[in-house]
Formats: C-alpha cells, structure tokens, sequence
C-alpha cells in the first residue's frame, strides 16, 4: 500500500461486533445509493471517517453531472444505537485491491466488525409490477440459513460470461473472505426499464430483508410513497402510450419483448418519469 | 523472499538467463514465451500473487457461496538445458498503473537475482512498416553499451541505429521494456527483442506467431538451444490465410499501396528498389495515415 493510501477518522464509534452494510454509488436502479441515503435519513448515524480518494481516483480533473461538480466520496456512518456501519463510495477506479482492504482495515481493525452486506441491482426482464426476488452470495456458508428464513434466494448459480467482469462487491466478497471476515453480495432485481432510473420496490425489498436481519426498526413509510407513486406515473404512461401497454401487458404475461421493444419500452418510461422528477 | 510471490518449489540454478514477456501487440512476446516454455518442458515453481496488480477476471458462485475469483497469472518457469539454465517468466497482464508495473517488474528481478541470473530478455512487438509477406526481423535494444557490438552479430536483427532518421532512439512502452531499465538500475544486463509486425497489423487483435519465431530464433541461437519451431509455422500460416482475407477486403488502392511495402526498406542499408526515396517517404506516409484514420478512405 502505497503512502497516498489512507483514510481520516473523526472520532471511533462505540460499537460492539456491528454489522455493516455497504452501497456503490453508481448502481442499477441507483439500489445502492438510494438504500444508503435512506438509512442515514432514518437512523442518523454519525460520519466517523472517510477514505482519501488519492491513489484510488484519478484526479486528474472532477467531473460534472446535471450541472454539479462531482468528487469521489468514500464515507464510514455509525449507528450506535443499532449497533450499525454503513459505508457509501463511489467505486475506485485503480488500486481496488488496497481500496478493499484500507475499507476492511477500518472496520475490522477499528470497529470489530462482524459481518457485512452489500447493496447491488441485477438488470431482470420483469414487470415492475412484479414482486423483485433478492439472491445472496456468501462467503461463508453459515450466513445462508439466516437469510434464507427471510425468503432470500441462497442457492445462486453464476459464471462470469465471456466479456464481463466481476463486480467490486464480488472482490470484496473475497478479499473479507481471505481475511475471515463473514459477509454476503445481496443482489435485486429490478426491471430493465427501471436500471437507469430508481427502483424504490427494489431498494425496499432489500432493506426489509436487513431490516429483519439487523433489527434494524425501519419504518417503510416514505418508500412506500415512492413505489405507490412510480406505479400511479407509470399506470398513466401506459394509458398514453399503445406500445407501452402493449409490451407491459406483455411482460406481465411472461412474454420475452424484442430487443428493439425493450429499448422503446426503456426509453418512454425514462423520458416520462425524468419529466416529473 | 520478496512478500507477494507463492513459491512451488525453490530450484537450483546455475547461473541462469531470465527471458520474460507480458502481453502486448500481436501477442509476439507472449507466443515466443509460451512456445519456448512448451518445448522445454519448462516446469513452474512460482507465481506473482496477483491481486495488488490485477482486477480479478471470473467469478464462480456455486450454491450461492463464492466460490473462486480468478485473476489473470503471472508464472515462473525454470529448465536446465544442459547448456544453459533458463528461467521464463510469462506475465498474465500489464498492470494499468505506472507504479505497480514499477512494482512488478522488481519483483520478478528479485526471483532472478535471488536464483543467481546473469542475464535478462525480454520478448515484444516493433510495429514497423513492413508488408506481411516478408519474414519479420528482429529489433534488439540492450541496456548496456557493450551488448551493441554482440546484437549486432545476431541474424536477422536490426538495431535502433540501423533505422533510418531514429538516429538510433526510440521508446519501448510497457513492462518488456520497463523490466530491462529496471535491470540496468540492478546492475542485471539484458537485451530486448523485438519482433517486427506490420503497421496495418498491428492495430488489431490478431496475434502475429510469424514474429514470435524470428525473436526465438534469435533467442535460441543465443542461448544455445536447438528446438523445434514447426508448430509455430502451422500457426504463421493460418494468421497468414486470415490477413489474405481481410486484405482482399481492402481498397484496391490502398492495397497497392501497402504492397510497396514490398520494396521499401526503411534501414539505412536497404536498397531502395524500385521507387525512388521520396516515393518511399511517401508511400509510409500514406499507409500511415490510412491507418492513423481506422482505414476509412475519405
């Protein structure tokens, strides 16, 4: 590890062998950082450290999005009253070796940390009026029974295909299990209309699984707003749009959708839902 | 030991030369290192660990469980051939960092070191403008002044100075070249060799075997080795009924003017054949500048 690798601690929280939950900022359906954002809503926990983004990022210059400049964060929350962690960083672009290991460092060495969970979407041609399934990968064996009971998916089967590469969550998966460090990938679906947008179904569905898991007391309430009006906006859309009911209805009914339906159906539910933010 | 390399087993070597290639252009280095190690029967005793310098490539999840996470390899290989004793070490990837290309090419000289080495080569491409049907030759860059005078004896090699208007510099980019300036710093003499692959080649993904026997050719001949190259041939040909195929795809005139390529040289001894050297200049020019463009025509 090199000397720009390192990370700023404000003050070391009182915790005893908590949990963590991780999200990756760019994600499908925005499930990680939506999940995160919501939890520090809900359970204000406090910022305690931060990783410095020098070695991991290039900063060579700092992008601009929707007319804001951007700058990599990787932040560390505690929850004392929760016995909670939760970490939310962009993901780095060199160095992801070290960058998972100073993550590990902090709360491991630290914190005592437990175990921990992180946040990721799966692109899945679904409807989104469709329940969304969450499937879990572990890196030790005993953590499958506990989150089976609150009706995970434990029994994923997966090869990276040809072309593709495995995911930061996925490294860390095995970078923690190197170090005996419990911990699980939790991955949910969310429709493929929905990936460049927000699922707040999705990002609900696994936080209830951590809610139950944790402890956690989460009150559903505002998500439960989001998801009711996602599905009013796009009820409307469909009443508009022929082909947008047409390949809906179609997708309801299990029927695979061309690819050039998928991205019509993609590209309206986009335009639509960004037009009413 | 160096933390970060697993050994198998720790060899006993006499003085050993090290040859080592990572992955690069046409896969020249690569191929001619793959090859030597197969014909050799060279046997691996150790390996960079290799997530500090790799993204892991594969994931494996069976029944939910992680499985494995696979990263590319980094391997070193050792053969006592009676007249020399080797050790190869072929590199799964380019780190993408500077620093950790920096990093990686010490730790293969400590291996080397730590085994007594005497000597470093390193295998890689030289993208010249050369035509396909012509027999590659071999660039050699040594990292020492007193290696030019036996580069210059070896068959079919050119040197920097040999080029026309290089004024005998240049750049070799990536590890193969990096691990050489590394060894001069170490005090580890060593020569790369480069094997040449036509510009228009060059920029696709197709791996150039032709180029890789020139550089083993050169190598063994070096190294006192008699091997048998004829499988390498087999492979030379098959690319060279590929890049027929494509190249009767080309432009009628833009093909013309690659097959000058033919009769120009571009060292300093070469004849100039049948066009005068401002037609050469010229033909360079446009065959690069085709190429520059993706090989669109305007």
């Amino acid at each position: 590890m090199s000397e720009w690798h390192s990370f700023k601690i404000y003050s070391t929280p009182r915790l005893q062998n908590p949990c963590l939950i991780v999200g990756w900022s760019q994600d499908v359906g925005g499930l990680g950082p939506k999940a995160i954002d919501f939890l520090i809503r809900k359970l204000r926990p406090q910022e305690f450290a931060q990783l410095n983004p020098a070695g991991f990022f290039s900063l060579a210059g700092v992008p601009v999005e929707g007319d804001v400049l951007q700058f990599p964060q990787s932040k560390f929350y505690s929850c004392e009253e929760k016995n909670l962690l939760l970490f939310q960083s962009s993901g780095p672009g060199q160095s992801h070796y070290e960058f998972l290991m100073l993550l590990l460092d902090v709360v491991e060495q630290i914190c005592k940390v437990k175990e921990f969970y992180t946040l990721g979407g799966i692109i899945s041609l679904m409807s989104h009026t469709s329940p969304r399934r969450v499937s879990s990968v572990v890196n030790q064996p005993q953590l499958k029974k506990p989150l089976a009971e609150y009706g995970v998916n434990t029994n994923l089967e997966y090869e990276t295909p040809i072309g593709a590469r495995p995911t930061l969550s996925s490294f860390l998966l095995w970078v923690a299990q190197k170090r005996n460090i419990a911990g699980a990938n939790l991955w949910t679906e969310v429709p493929f209309y929905l990936a460049a947008l927000e699922d707040p179904r999705a990002c609900k569905q696994v936080l209830s699984v951590l809610d139950q898991r944790l402890d956690l007391g989460i009150d559903f309430a505002e998500l439960d707003q989001e998801i009711e009006q996602q599905n009013r906006q796009i009820a409307a859309l469909k009443e508009q749009e022929g082909d947008v009911h047409r390949y809906l209805t179609m997708l309801e009914r299990g029927i695979m959708l061309s690819e050039k339906e998928s991205e019509t159906l993609a590209s309206k539910v986009a335009e639509f839902l960004q037009k009413r933010g | 030991m160096s933390k970060g390399i697993r050994f198998y087993q720790e060899p006993r070597l006499d003085k050993p030369d090290l040859v080592a290639a990572w992955p690069g252009i046409g896969s020249i280095g690569i191929i001619a290192l793959n090859m030597l190690r197969e014909v050799l029967e060279a046997e691996p005793f150790a390996e960079i660990e290799p997530w500090r310098f790799s993204y892991p490539h594969s994931l494996s999840i069976k029944n939910g469980e992680l499985e494995s996470l696979k990263f590319p390899e980094s391997k070193f290989y050792f053969k006592r051939t009676g007249t020399k004793d080797l050790l190869l070490f072929i590199g799964g990837e380019q780190p993408s960092e500077v620093m950790k290309g920096y990093e990686m090419t010490n730790l293969v000289l400590d291996v080397a070191l730590n085994l007594g080495c005497q000597r470093v080569y390193t295998a890689a491409a030289a993208v010249a403008p050369i035509h396909h049907t012509l027999r590659p030759r071999v660039w050699a860059v040594p990292n020492r002044q007193e290696l030019v005078a036996e580069a210059r004896r070896y068959r079919n090699t050119i040197l920097m100075g040999d080029m026309e208007g290089r004024g005998g510099q240049g750049a070799i980019t990536g590890l193969n070249g990096l691990l050489l300036g590394v060894a001069k710093s170490r005090g580890l003499p060593g020569i790369c060799l480069l094997g040449e692959i036509p510009i228009y080649i060059a920029q696709f993904p197709m791996p150039y075997p032709k180029a890789s026997k020139s550089i083993l050719e050169v190598l063994t001949a070096n190294l006192g080795l008699t091997v048998d190259l004829s499988s390498l041939d087999e492979q030379a040909q098959e690319v060279e009924r590929n890049i027929e195929r494509f190249y009767h795809l080309i432009p009628e005139e833009v093909r013309q003017r690659i097959d000058q390529l033919k009769h120009v040289g571009y060292t300093k001894e070469e004849k100039p054949g049948v066009i005068t050297e401002e037609d050469k200049k010229r033909i360079l020019q446009e065959v690069e500048e085709f190429f520059k463009k993706g090989g669109k025509q305007d």
